[in-house]
């Protein structure tokens, strides 16, 4: 049971012996970083085949985050990873596991490849609802899409109170307290449960999973999820999407670069004043 | 959708030079759509902001002062933001790709169950159907995305992408009243603290000075680096490197895990570039580099390197740029 089906449970002081903060963390499955993404001409996606899948990097700052929380408030406070994408990167979840979640649901369905930002958000909140959850810990950013908008969207189409690019987290008398940073500092913001954060990777370095959770990873459940499961009421996938891509191509390419050597400061001054003179920079 | 609708950011009476762009930009869409080009301007200082875009074309500026806009966390804003798109119609909102411009535009779009483009450097228009280019994966690919199946469509805009153009015939100013759902706003914003310099703008610098491993601590940033950007008017920057070592707040840090920048002019100082920093400053218009090793990565996607002692050469390359400018 999770705090809102408690009703009043939320109000209880939380962090004693009787917490049980249900926290589920979204985690999206993208091509390893460093290899090369194609796109492929006719469906017009990313391809995710061929190239090994790994956890989201920012979404491991997420499951560091709750896992941190949950050795915090103690209890019965449970953290559940929730993913969707190809059923073939179903495995990738093990990692979150073994650092430590406690199980996992993997949302998948052929019905919803194609989703643009719209219809990710909004399969993951008919999942995240079905699953049911007191806090939601985002990652701030995919590796592969970057639109960094899924947790906003989410926000809404969940209906709970948001807070984006936490810094620190932690959730006290059934309200989350955050500092969440901005372009220049932090605010100190505060919220009611159920809510949904987002994380950055100032929240702390992602722990390594131990050998005992590796071995223990292999025994958690992964729980299937599928698009009739979601009953949504709209389109999803391709067919529900609010953008579509027309084309794409790779950019102009840059000319090779000049090296010059600079024997002492002036000449290497001179050689960069010249060139911006030129270029009509300075 | 045939009107557009810019979100200004603003904070201290202070807007960035992003919003005239936008407000420029507005003004063509609108004109292209055959509609009218709003802007919404909410909390402390609205009115004098109002005030400034009266310079730029819009037809209408939408303003209020309600103080929740600044005690709650964006839900205010988005009440507002709401209210205003509903009684326009089908929309463009147009706000700047930055760490605010990406929480409303995100919120935004799902209130209106509208599209999302992110990181737009071009618009076009083709018979009504509004299409928006990207540079995507790390600006790996540009990308033409089009808007479908909705009323409403998001557009989170890169500074440096569009020119300002001032002009028009003054916009109207429209106060908007409490929106209904301000009863229920829940996150609460305690305190606000500056660690940084409170400047706004590294994003929409035109020229960015930007400083790695190669400068060994904090201090060169301060006394190098910022003289130099100082010269050319622009911003500091930084590797994730010089951010990971503590050297500078996170919030100067541009690459992959931090902000994305297309200056005019990028000075790479100190820097080895590699992949994670190459994707938050390769669109930028000239890059020049100054490092010690000229078979560095950063050789491979900048106009000019120069080999040799940043040290020695920033503070002379400072004083003829100074020079020029008298």
């Amino acid at each position: 049971m999770n705090l809102r089906e408690a009703g009043l449970g939320f109000l209880r002081v939380l962090g004693g012996p009787e917490a049980n903060v249900k926290i589920v963390v979204t985690v999206k499955l993208v091509p390893e970083p460093s290899s090369e993404k194609k796109i492929d001409s006719g469906t017009k996606r990313l391809v995710r085949t061929g190239v090994e899948t790994v956890i989201n990097p920012y979404d491991e700052y997420a499951i560091e985050a709750a896992l941190a929380l949950k050795e915090k408030l103690g209890g019965d406070t449970t953290v559940t990873v929730f993913a969707m994408g190809p059923e073939n990167t179903k495995e990738t979840l093990r990692k979150a596991l073994a650092m430590g979640a406690d199980d996992a649901v993997f949302l998948s369905d052929a019905g919803l490849e194609g989703s643009d930002v719209w219809g990710t958000a909004s399969a993951l909140a008919l999942g995240l609802k079905k699953v049911g959850f007191d806090l939601v810990i985002c990652g701030g950013l995919s590796d592969d899409g970057s639109s960094g908008a899924v947790p906003g969207e989410l926000t809404e189409y969940l209906g709970v109170p948001g807070i984006t690019n936490a810094r620190s987290l932690d959730v006290v008398d059934g309200k989350v307290h955050a500092q969440r940073e901005t372009d220049n500092g932090y605010q100190v913001v505060s919220g009611p449960l159920p809510a949904l954060v987002s994380v950055t990777m100032a929240i702390g370095e992602p722990r390594y999973a131990s050998l005992k959770g590796i071995m223990g990873a292999k025994k958690k459940t992964i729980a299937p999820l599928a698009i009739a499961d979601l009953a949504s009421p709209l389109a999803l996938g391709s067919a529900g999407a609010k953008t579509r891509l027309l084309d794409f191509a790779p950019p102009a390419p840059r000319q090779k670069a000049q090296v010059v050597d600079a024997p002492d400061g002036a000449t290497g001054a001179k050689i960069i004043f010249d060139f911006l003179k030129e270029k009509r920079l300075v | 959708m045939q009107n557009v609708i810019i979100f200004v950011e603003h904070k201290k009476e202070q807007t960035r030079k992003v919003t005239f762009e936008l407000a420029t930009q507005a003004r063509s869409l609108a004109d292209r759509l055959g509609g009218a080009a709003h802007a919404v301007v909410l909390g402390a200082g609205a009115s004098q902001i109002a005030e400034q875009l009266r310079a730029y074309p819009l037809d209408t500026v939408h303003v209020s002062e309600d103080a929740d806009v600044d005690r709650y966390l964006l839900e205010p804003s988005i009440a507002y933001l709401e209210a205003v798109a509903k009684k326009i119609g089908p929309s463009v909102i147009l706000v700047p790709n930055t760490m605010f411009g990406r929480d409303i535009g995100s919120r935004i779009a799902a209130r209106l169950g509208g599209g999302f483009a992110a990181d737009v450097t071009g618009i076009t228009v083709e018979a009504g159907v509004i299409s928006c280019v990207s540079p995507k994966l790390g600006g790996a690919l540009i990308t033409t995305c089009a808007f479908q199946n909705t009323d409403f469509g998001v557009v989170t805009v890169r500074p440096n992408a569009f020119t300002a153009q001032a002009g028009g015939n003054g916009a109207q100013i429209n106060q908007l009243e409490k929106p209904a759902a301000s009863a229920a706003y829940s996150v609460t914003i305690e305190s606000e603290v500056e660690e940084a310099s409170g400047e706004l703008g590294l994003e929409e610098a035109p020229v960015v000075v930007s400083g790695g491993r190669g400068l060994g601590g904090p201090e060169p940033f301060t006394t190098l680096l910022k003289p130099l950007a100082d010269a050319f008017g622009g911003a500091v920057g930084a590797s994730r490197a010089a951010a990971d070592a503590g050297w500078v707040p996170y919030s100067l840090q541009i690459g992959q895990t931090g902000k994305t920048v297309s200056p005019n002019l990028y000075i790479a100082v100190g820097i080895s570039g590699a992949i994670q920093h190459k994707v938050g400053m390769r669109s930028s218009g000239t890059i020049v580099a100054i490092n010690k090793d000229g078979a560095a990565a950063i050789a491979d996607f900048a106009d000019l390197v120069v080999v040799g002692d940043l040290f020695q050469i920033v503070p002379e390359l400072t004083k003829m740029v100074e020079a020029a400018k008298t």
